[in-house]
C-alpha cells in the first residue's frame, strides 16, 4: 500500500521493451552470425585456394631460376679451357655475361683442386681463402656439382653458392658463383601479398632463405612446427597463437621448403572487410530497434495508464452513484420511519383536542397525562432516526477516523431493519468481546457492509439466517457475512467480483456492481475481501480491515 | 344512508387506537385489525363499507391485501395509507384498484372526506 502506484507500470514497460528489443534484436543478430560465418567459410576457401596457386607458381619460378643459374655455370665451364678461365679477363667478361643475363650473382671465382682461388671477381676478398676443408668443396669435387643453402662462410654474411666441377687433362677445376639473396628473396615474394599473409623458403633445418619483411632475419629459425616431407603442394591449418593457414611445397629436391601463410581474420577484421552498406544497415539496426522498442513500450504504456485511469475513474462514479443511490434508499426509509410516528402524534394529538372540544378536560387527568406521554414517546423515536440519518450523511466524506467495527456493523443493520423485518430474516450477531478500534473511513465501511447484507437478504427466503461475526485477527480486525441461502455456483463463484456480472434474476434493478465496488472499496482500505460458497452451508463472505489505512 | 362501517388496518396498534377514537367521535363505525390476516378474518365475518389499508406491514403487506379484497369484497372500497413516499407504490395500488392513495400524516378531515366519498362510490356500484 505504502509502495508507489507507478511501479508495476515502470516494470511492464520494462519486460514489453526487452521483449521487442529481443524480437528485434534476435533476427538481426542471427542474420549477422549467418552473415559472418558464411562470409568467413568463403574467405577460407578462396584463402587456401590463393595460397596452392601462389606456392606452386612461386616453386616453379624458384626452381627455374636456380636451374638456369646452374646451367649457365656449367657451360660457361665447358666452353672454355681452364688455363682461359684463370685468366682475370675472361672470368670478368663472363662474370659481367651472367650478370647481364640474370643480376644473380654475386662473384665469381675458379678454384683450384687445392681448395685455393686461381682467379676471383668479386666485391670480397677471398683470394687467399683455403676451401679445401669445406663441406662444400668435397662434395663439389665428388658429385661435380653443388647447391649451398644460404650460410655465412668466411665472409660472415648470408650467402649462397653454386658450383660446378670443371675436369681438364686429368685436374681438377671448381667454377663458382655467389647467388644474390635479395635477388631470391625478390623472387619467391614476387607479385606482393595480401595483407597478413607471408611466403619464404625455409631449409630442411627450418632455417629463413629468403626475406620477406624486416621480421625475417636469413638463417634463422622459423616460428613453425617442423614441416614433414611430402610431394606436391599441401594446405595445412595451424593455430599456433592465432588461426592460419600453411601452404608448403618442397623443393630443390626436398633440401628447401616454399612456405606461404596467412592468417584467418578474426571478426573485427572481417567486418572491417565487410560492405560498408551491410555494416551501416547492421548498424542502423542496432541503434534503431532499441529506439522503436522503447518508443512503443512507452506509447502501448500511456494507452494502458489511460484506460487504467478511465477504468479507475468509472469505478469511482459508480460507486458514487451507488452511494447515492444507497443515500435515496436510506431516505426514503427514514421518512417512513419518520412519518409513522408522526401520524401517530397527529393522531394522538387529534384526540386530545377532540376531548378539549368537547370541554370535558377536568372528566379525566388522567387521559391526558397517559397521552402527552405517548406524544413525548413518539417524538423521541422520530428524534432517533433523524439523528441516525444525520450521522449518515455527514460521513460522506473520505476521512480516515478511528471506527468501532461491530458498532458500524450495528447501525448499517439497523438501516436495513424494515428489509430484514419484512423478509423475515433472523440476523444472529456473533461479536469478539474486544474488538480494537481501527482507522479506517466508516462511509465505505458500512457501504460494504450494506451490500453484503443486502445480497445475503436476496438470497435468503423467510426464515433465513444471517450471520455477523467480527473478531480480531492478524493486525486488524476480520468480519464475516454469512448467510444459509442456497450458496453460489462453483462457475459464478469465480465471476461475482467481476463489474457488470449478477447472478440476480430481477427487472434490470441489479447493476452487477455491488461485489464489484466492495472489491475496489477493500482495495482502497487496504484490506481484503473473499468469499466462501457452497450449496449446503450457504455464502460466506470475509473481510478483513488492516489497522491502519494508509490512503482512502 | 345509515352508519358508515370502516375497517382500520396498521400494524401499529399506537397509530389505530387514537384514530379509532376520533373517527368514532365522528360518527363513523370503526373496527381495527393490526396484520393482513386480521382483517381478512373480520372482512370475513362482518361488511365493511370502506377499508384504510397500511401498506408497510410485516407478512401481508398492504398492497397483498388489498388484491386479495378486491377479488373477495369488491364492494368495500381500499383507501391506501402509508409513509413511504413512493410515486411507483402509489401508481402500483390504484392499478390495483384502490380507491385513493393518502401519506401519513393525512388531515382527518382530508381522510374523512376520501373515506366518505370512497364508501359512496362503493354504494353506488
Amino acid at each position: 500500500m505504502t509502495r508507489p502506484a507507478q511501479n508495476p507500470y515502470r516494470r511492464l514497460r520494462g519486460q514489453m521493451f526487452l521483449v521487442l528489443l529481443a524480437f528485434g534484436l534476435l533476427p538481426l543478430i542471427g542474420m549477422g552470425i549467418a552473415g559472418f560465418v558464411a562470409n568467413r567459410a568463403a574467405f577460407e576457401t578462396r584463402t587456401r585456394n590463393v595460397l596452392e596457386a601462389m606456392v606452386k607458381n612461386r616453386r616453379a619460378t624458384v626452381e627455374l631460376f636456380l636451374e638456369q643459374t646452374l646451367r649457365q655455370l656449367e657451360l660457361a665451364a665447358a666452353a672454355q679451357p681452364a688455363a682461359k678461365l684463370a685468366e682475370p679477363a675472361t672470368l670478368e667478361s663472363l662474370f659481367a655475361e651472367m650478370r647481364r643475363d640474370h643480376g644473380a650473382i654475386i662473384d665469381l671465382g675458379l678454384i683450384g683442386a687445392d681448395g685455393r682461388h686461381i682467379a676471383y671477381i668479386g666485391p670480397y676478398k677471398l683470394a687467399d681463402l683455403d676451401y679445401s676443408e669445406e663441406p662444400w668443396f668435397q662434395q663439389v669435387m665428388v658429385v661435380g656439382r653443388y647447391e649451398s643453402d644460404i650460410f655465412l662462410g668466411f665472409r660472415r654474411f648470408p650467402h649462397m653458392v653454386m658450383a660446378v666441377k670443371k675436369r681438364e687433362a686429368g685436374a681438377d677445376y671448381i667454377l663458382r658463383a655467389t647467388i644474390d639473396t635479395d635477388l631470391l628473396s625478390e623472387l619467391v615474394r614476387e607479385g606482393g601479398l595480401e595483407s597478413g599473409a607471408d611466403v619464404f623458403i625455409l631449409n630442411r633445418a627450418g632455417e629463413y632463405q629468403t626475406r620477406y619483411s624486416d621480421e625475417h632475419r636469413l638463417m634463422e629459425r622459423a616460428d613453425l612446427a617442423a614441416i614433414p616431407l611430402h610431394s606436391g603442394v599441401r594446405v595445412t591449418e595451424a593455430s599456433a597463437g592465432r588461426r592460419e593457414y600453411v601452404a608448403t611445397a618442397w623443393l630443390r629436391g626436398d633440401a628447401w621448403v616454399l612456405v606461404a601463410r596467412q592468417g584467418v581474420p578474426g571478426f573485427v577484421a572481417l567486418i572491417r572487410n565487410a560492405h560498408p552498406g551491410v555494416i551501416g544497415l547492421f548498424v542502423l539496426g542496432l541503434v534503431a530497434i532499441p529506439l522503436i522498442s522503447q518508443f512503443i513500450a512507452r506509447h502501448r504504456m500511456r494507452q494502458i495508464r489511460g484506460l487504467e485511469t478511465e477504468r479507475a475513474a468509472l469505478y469511482e462514479s459508480v460507486a458514487q452513484t451507488q452511494k447515492m443511490a444507497a443515500i435515496g434508499r436510506l431516505a426514503a426509509g427514514v421518512a417512513h420511519e419518520i412519518n409513522n410516528p408522526l401520524a401517530i402524534i397527529q393522531a394522538q394529538v387529534g384526540v386530545l383536542s377532540d376531548i378539549l372540544a368537547e370541554g370535558a378536560v377536568s372528566a379525566d387527568c388522567a387521559e391526558f397525562e397517559d397521552r402527552i406521554a405517548k406524544i413525548d414517546a413518539q417524538v423521541e423515536r422520530a428524534r432517533k432516526v433523524t439523528h441516525r440519518l444525520l450521522g449518515f450523511s455527514r460521513r460522506v466524506g473520505p476521512e480516515l477516523e478511528p471506527v468501532d467495527v461491530a458498532a458500524a456493523l450495528n447501525e448499517t443493520v439497523s438501516f436495513v431493519e424494515k428489509e430484514i423485518e419484512a423478509s423475515r430474516v433472523h440476523v444472529f450477531r456473533d461479536f469478539a468481546a474486544e474488538v480494537p478500534l481501527i482507522r479506517s473511513n466508516l462511509s465505505q465501511m458500512q457501504q460494504v457492509f450494506l451490500n453484503l447484507i443486502n445480497n445475503a437478504l436476496d438470497a435468503l427466503h423467510e426464515g433465513g439466517e444471517v450471520r455477523l461475526m467480527v473478531r480480531p485477527a492478524e493486525g486488524g480486525v476480520e468480519v464475516k457475512v454469512e448467510d444459509n441461502g442456497p450458496g453460489i455456483g462453483e462457475r459464478d463463484l469465480t465471476r461475482i467480483f467481476e463489474p457488470f456480472f449478477s447472478t440476480k434474476a430481477g427487472k434490470g434493478q441489479h447493476s452487477g456492481l455491488g461485489l464489484a465496488i466492495c472489491q475496489e472499496i477493500m482495495r482502497n482500505l487496504g484490506g481484503r475481501i473473499s468469499v466462501e460458497s457452497s450449496a449446503a452451508r450457504g455464502t460466506a463472505f470475509t473481510l478483513w480491515f488492516p489497522m491502519e489505512t494508509d490512503n482512502a | 344512508m345509515g352508519e358508515l362501517r370502516l375497517l382500520l388496518v396498521d400494524d401499529e396498534v399506537e397509530f389505530l387506537e387514537p384514530m379509532k377514537a376520533r373517527l368514532e367521535r365522528r360518527g363513523l363505525a370503526c373496527a381495527t385489525a393490526t396484520s393482513g390476516d386480521d382483517a381478512l378474518r373480520l372482512l370475513g365475518s362482518e361488511r365493511f363499507d370502506c377499508a384504510v389499508v397500511d401498506v408497510k406491514m410485516p407478512g401481508m403487506d398492504g398492497l397483498e391485501l388489498l388484491r386479495r379484497m378486491r377479488r373477495t369484497w369488491p364492494e368495500t372500497a381500499v383507501v391506501l395509507l402509508t409513509g413511504h413516499a413512493s410515486v411507483e407504490l402509489g401508481v402500483q395500488g390504484m392499478e390495483l384498484g384502490a380507491f385513493e392513495y393518502l401519506l401519513k400524516p393525512v388531515e382527518l378531515d382530508d381522510l374523512l372526506d376520501t373515506v366518505r366519498r370512497a364508501a359512496a362510490g362503493a354504494r353506488r356500484d
